[in-house]
């Protein structure tokens, strides 16, 4: 990488001074429980926002998905969309302003306490911890490797110690600060990340002359796109791919309404709604969100194409062939041939804030899930009192699982961890979280149903009929001697197609035959909620 | 349009443009709106 590694290095380091600072600041204010697990719920909105979306968007998603929209195009930008319309809009006033208000009438400090609370089941909070305390770590296992891999490229350090450092730095303020540290640097974090990917997109339109002109370079290159994608059904990188095609249903089923529809239950953006103090910070959150993830998904799914634009005026080659077929090559191969050397350092912090921002939730969430929701709640049933202690203990022993996953298991099984968990948790979580804050009549043994049927249905699919993970995984092979169970079209059909539906059937079926809970509870729920 | 010719991607670009600038006039409309139900 020709970059200089000094003027990177002072950055770096001013970059975790501040870090550092921001987590003593968080470390300060935490003083009861609900500072610690929920930000005192009173944060300000302007960091509410960032924080929501700087967790929301990982390394992955600018460099992953960036990459992704290389290979495949602007139809990503439908999930753009998704982002932007489900994952602020309807996540912000449609759930967010009853979750906040159910979280203070139960005093939940989690998202699987408001849910356990709320159906009165210590199954369901327990159910719940452990289900994210065994698959998240999965998924950010898959973002420390990619910030570690940062780390030992831009700054030479051996890949090892890179993992370590950062381990430990972003261990230190979370363990240390709660939830507060975790959203002021998340805001930090957030700020830098939005600043950099408006510098890219502005850097991207002027090389290629203009944002009409450079979206028609790439419209008359149509014709490059390798054969082997065109069978597929790609047909250019600003068309969609052909109806029905397998490159359609990955990019319609998996990418736009998995991961687009999968943020609604995702239990680390989830909490943050219950940390802000009333519904006008939730309004103000929205002005800020929108432009953010635009910033975010939008640059990069534009960006990821248009290199294909880039590269072809300048070496002749399309974005695939100068990334050796490696797609999460694009993106870094990009920024460093096309823009100009001080904007490299910048992005290179904006990748290693990207994933800071997401691991510090992940670990808080992880710990919570474990310590407080699984053990403290449904082992120890609520009788041992230091929920602090606790979960600090479960988040220091889910960093360690993350870590001991991110060296023992084979890169493709990790590579699809972040859609198996967002799927899993829209299949598991959301019709079960849709039915506790809009629906009166969703039984205790509904919401159990739902998220049991969710949970095994999702992994089911995943294990023997989404070809993608099926064959990876290889159980389906070892147990019935073929890679997947379907064939043709079933195989690229995302799960979250098949297991939400059914749990949402299951949830209403199952309470529908079952008597209601309590009006006595339910009011105590639903107090002060329309 | 913007040199793009499958509707199916400006529009999706555009919408896009279009609901992030719809969140900013959201927020700005609903800005110091209270809840009255939380007021007393």
């Amino acid at each position: 990488m020709v970059l200089n590694t000094a003027i990177l290095g002072i950055t770096v380091l001013i970059y975790l001074m501040i870090v550092f600072y921001l987590g003593w600041l968080g470390y300060k204010r935490t003083k009861a429980i609900d500072d610690y697990m929920v930000a005192g719920r009173n944060i300000h909105p302007y960091i509410l926002a960032l924080s929501y979306g700087a967790t929301f968007i990982s390394t992955s998603a600018i460099v992953g998905f960036g990459g992704a929209a290389g290979a495949l195009g602007m139809g990503l930008l439908w999930l753009a969309l998704m982002n932007i319309v489900v994952g602020i809009f309807i996540a912000f006033v449609i759930f967010g302003s009853r979750t906040r208000k159910m979280g203070k009438n139960l005093q939940a400090v989690t998202f699987p306490e408001l849910l356990g609370k709320r159906f009165n089941s210590r199954f369901i909070q327990g159910f719940s911890g452990i289900l994210i305390g065994i698959f998240m770590p999965l998924y950010t296992g898959i973002v420390l490797i990619g910030g570690a891999r940062f780390v030992e490229t831009t700054l030479g350090i051996n890949y090892d110690v890179a993992l370590m450092i950062l381990t430990i730095i972003v261990a230190a303020y979370v363990i240390t600060g709660g939830l507060i540290a975790v959203m002021y640097t998340d805001a930090l974090q957030g700020t830098l990340m939005f600043v950099g990917m408006a510098i890219l997109l502005v850097f991207t339109y002027v090389r290629l002359g203009g944002v009409v002109e450079a979206h028609q370079a790439l419209t008359n290159i149509a014709y490059l796109v390798p054969e082997s994608l065109v069978k597929g059904g790609h047909m250019g990188w600003t068309a969609m791919p052909e109806f029905g095609s397998p490159i359609w249903w990955n990019l319609v089923s998996t990418l736009v309404l998995g991961v687009g529809i999968g943020v609604l239950a995702q239990p680390q953006l989830v909490v943050r709604f219950m940390t802000v103090k009333d519904d006008k910070a939730l309004n103000r959150a929205v002005f800020v969100g929108g432009p953010f993830i635009l910033m975010m998904t939008g640059v990069a799914f534009t960006v990821g194409a248009l290199s294909n634009a880039y590269f072809f005026q300048k070496k002749d080659m399309i974005s695939l062939a100068v990334a050796g077929g490696n797609t999460d090559l694009i993106i870094p191969e990009f920024i460093n041939s096309a823009m100009p050397e001080m904007f490299v350092v910048l992005f290179m912090l904006v990748l290693l804030a990207a994933a800071m921002s997401t691991l510090s939730s992940q670990y808080h969430t992880m710990g919570t899930a474990i310590g407080h929701d699984f053990y403290r709640q449904y082992i120890k049933k609520g009788k041992i009192s230091h929920t602090v202690d606790v979960t600090k203990i479960g988040i220091a022993l889910t960093i360690l699982a993350s870590v001991v996953l991110a060296y023992v298991l084979p890169i493709s099984i990790i590579a699809p961890a972040t859609s198996i968990f967002f799927g899993l948790c829209a299949a598991a979580f959301l019709p079960m979280y849709i039915g506790a804050i809009f629906w009166k009549r969703m039984t205790k043994e509904g919401a159990i149903a739902s998220m049991l049927v969710g949970t095994f249905s999702s992994l089911s699919w995943l294990a023997f009929v989404h070809a993608k993970e099926a064959a990876p995984l290889g159980i389906s092979q070892a147990l019935f001697g073929k890679a997947t169970l379907l064939t043709g079209t079933w195989t690229v059909v995302d799960p979250i197609l098949v297991a939400t539906p059914l749990a949402m059937l299951t949830g209403i079926v199952v309470s529908l035959f079952t008597s209601p809970i309590a009006k006595e509870h339910l009011e105590k729920c639903f107090y002060k909620i329309r | 349009m913007l040199g793009i010719n499958d509707p199916q991607i400006w529009l999706a670009y555009l919408l896009s443009v279009l609901s992030a600038l719809g969140c900013v006039i959201y927020g700005l409309m609903h800005w110091n709106d209270k809840d009255p139900l939380e007021e007393s």
